[in-house]
């Protein structure tokens, strides 16, 4: 079944008087578990895409389906109300909230959520936490973890609340590439595991490495779309 | 909710020195609010009681004209009959004395120097009844009937240099424009000095009937002084002491202390409101502190703000993050302030402060309220309003920061580099 997808995509940025293309008419579906990677240069269209899926922003012109359904014109307030239900996000900078701890960053999505129940929202909390490796961190603070850490800890956030699916912006770009791989590891892990459709953007080759699926952009188009059979 | 309050209050702490700051300005400018009320209550309440107890008892009877040339002190306006009316209101209740008197203008001599002033004229035996001057007396005594003797306002004293035991000449006037006199040699029985200034200052006190005979006024007086039981039922008093007097066949009028000190009253008003505006700037400062600690905070917060609304956190939920964080600077201030204005508050109504360090003359100069000593009026309603109202101004104040929080796009937000 298809989770997602883009039908004949365009977003123009206005910047001044200069509009610039960033997305030039791409489609593409989605499957339920996959591991795909958008690749390509900077200013390829890469964050634009990611953007557009996770609800952030809308296209200039064509259509986008989450699961099956036209998400296009939906008013922002509903935009939000998907994105908290359905997307987790990992980003490039970790962004997890430096006053609360590990547990409580993980835990914060599920309050969003409006899952009631304390003591189930922490059993889910420290269990995900487990699976990330941080069993031991669980009320240290951000600034009191290393960058792997914290990103665990926001793979942890972005899965917590067993999303269809989860956006990551160039996840190991502010890692060194022992701790990237780690966390690309861990993240492929939990997809095989849960199933969870994963969609990460890089140009870093050894994350290309890792996808299951590939798309390259270039100038706002798709240049290639491949599978890639894994050893 | 809870959650939202939870990072509302561990952000406060985030950024210490900023909160701490701001908490300052809050605490510091609604404390001196406060203390500020305090002391305006105290001085519009005390300086009301000194003016009653020195001067205008709670009521005064008056022959009808007097009151409008109050200010020239007249003698021509007179109560004929003052036992007569004395004995119509001898059975009200409310009444806890009435004294009648003469007020004249008068110069006092010693030596070579003269200096004027009011000569109020009393009678001894009922004075204590209605004015505190007889608790005031601060060297020799009070005054007897008809002695010769004389007591005066501890200012007139000093700058006479003259002291108990001391003879001078009052020179009493009859008329100043036709410089009608006449004059009397009197020893100084006591020296008088009371809460209020003014009459520290400028008052002469003789005994009735020595004023009586020198003014060939006889059994004539210009005003009777009335003290009642009840501050707060004045006007009811006044009322009964009309109808009693209507039988009368001279026409009398009554009037109240706020009528006698309206110009005092008018003058507190204007000073009241021209003081209020330290501590309304001090408002303003703390109000656009709070304004620019919540502005750097979400400058500062931008990206996490993104990241905010990027889990579907609503616009709402963001915003109340941001008025909860003003609110408890806010009420941490606000109840700092309560501490700061409290205590003040407790001081000034404990202990009050007088300008007497100025030095006698310059606090003279410069005092031109019936105060000695300034003394505050601390409630517990001042206490509640200022805590109210830094939380709401603190609330008010978070407003606009948490409109531009909830106004950043994500994305922009997401890309922020700070």
């Amino acid at each position: 079944m298809s989770i997602a997808k883009l039908e004949n995509v365009h977003k123009v940025y206005h910047i001044g008087k200069v509009d610039f293309p960033a997305l030039r008419g791409i489609s593409f579906s989605i499957e339920e578990g996959e591991f795909l990677s958008i690749a390509g240069p900077s200013g390829s269209g890469k964050t634009t895409i990611l953007n557009l899926l996770g609800c952030l922003d809308k296209p200039s012109k064509g259509k986008i389906f989450l699961d099956e359904k036209d998400i296009t014109a939906l008013p922002t307030a509903k935009l939000a109300d998907v994105r908290r239900k359905n997307i987790g996000f990992v980003f490039q900078t970790f962004n997890l909230i430096p006053v609360l701890t590990a547990m409580e960053n993980v835990e914060f999505p599920l309050i969003l959520e409006g899952q009631h129940e304390a003591k189930e929202r922490q059993r889910v909390t420290e269990d995900i936490l487990t699976e990330v490796g941080l069993k031991d961190f669980l009320h240290r603070r951000p600034n009191e973890m290393s960058g792997g850490q914290q990103q665990r800890v926001a793979v942890a956030r972005a899965l917590v609340k067993k999303p269809k699916l989860v956006l990551a912006d160039e996840p190991t770009a502010n890692l060194d590439s022992v701790t990237g791989e780690e966390i690309l590891q861990l993240m492929l892990e939990l997809n095989q595991k849960t199933s969870t459709t994963f969609i990460f953007s890089t140009h870093d080759k050894m994350v290309m490495d890792f996808a299951r699926r590939l798309i390259k952009l270039r100038d706002g188009k798709i240049e290639s779309d491949q599978k890639v059979n894994k050893k | 909710m809870k959650m939202l309050f939870k990072l509302a209050f561990r952000n406060v702490f985030r950024y210490k020195r900023r909160t701490i700051i701001t908490f300052s300005a809050i605490s510091y400018g609604l404390g001196l609010m406060a203390i500020g009320i305090s002391l305006y209550n105290g001085v519009d309440t005390h300086a009301m009681d000194n003016i009653i107890n020195s001067q205008t008892a709670h009521l005064k009877i008056l022959a009808r004209g007097y009151f409008e040339e109050k200010d020239e002190v007249p003698l021509k306006f007179t109560i004929d009959e003052p036992q007569e009316i004395k004995s119509l209101l001898k059975d009200n209740q409310d009444i806890q004395g009435i004294e009648s008197r003469i007020l004249f203008q008068a110069t006092i001599i010693s030596g070579m120097d003269e200096l004027p002033c009011l000569g109020v004229a009393i009678e001894p035996e009922v004075d204590p009844l209605v004015f505190k001057i007889k608790d005031s007396i601060t060297d020799g005594r009070f005054l007897k009937p008809s002695e010769q003797k004389i007591i005066l306002g501890s200012g007139l004293a000093r700058d006479l240099s003259l002291k108990v035991g001391d003879e001078c000449t009052l020179r009493i006037f009859f008329s100043i424009e036709d410089f009608i006199w006449n004059a009397l040699d009197l020893e100084i029985a006591g020296i008088a000095k009371t809460e209020n200034p003014m009459v520290n200052r400028g008052t002469v006190f003789i005994p009735l009937s020595l004023a009586q005979e020198a003014l060939s006024l006889e059994n004539r007086v210009t005003e009777l002084a009335v003290r009642i039981e009840d501050k707060k039922r004045v006007l009811e008093v006044r009322e009964s002491i009309e109808s009693r007097l209507a039988s009368l066949s001279k026409g009398y009028e009554v009037v109240s202390f706020e009528e006698y000190a309206s110009d005092f009253r008018e003058l507190m008003r204007l000073r009241s409101r021209i003081q209020a505006i330290i501590p309304l700037m001090m408002i303003l400062i703390a109000t656009l502190g709070i304004v620019n600690t919540m502005l750097m905070a979400v400058m500062e917060r931008t990206r996490e703000i993104g990241m905010l609304a990027a889990m579907g956190m609503r616009k709402m939920e963001v915003m109340l993050v941001f008025i909860f964080e003003g609110a408890l600077i806010g009420i941490f201030g606000s109840i700092a302030a309560c501490i700061i204005g409290g205590l003040g508050g407790w001081w000034l109504e404990a202990k009050g402060f007088s300008l007497a360090f100025l030095g006698e003359e310059i606090s003279e100069m410069v005092s031109f309220l019936p105060m000695e000593v300034y003394k505050g009026d601390l409630t517990a309603g001042v206490l509640i309003f200022t805590l109210i109202f830094g939380t709401v101004i603190s609330i008010l104040a978070s407003l606009y920061p948490a409109y531009k929080a909830v106004k950043l796009d994500p994305i922009q937000a997401l890309r922020h580099v700070g």
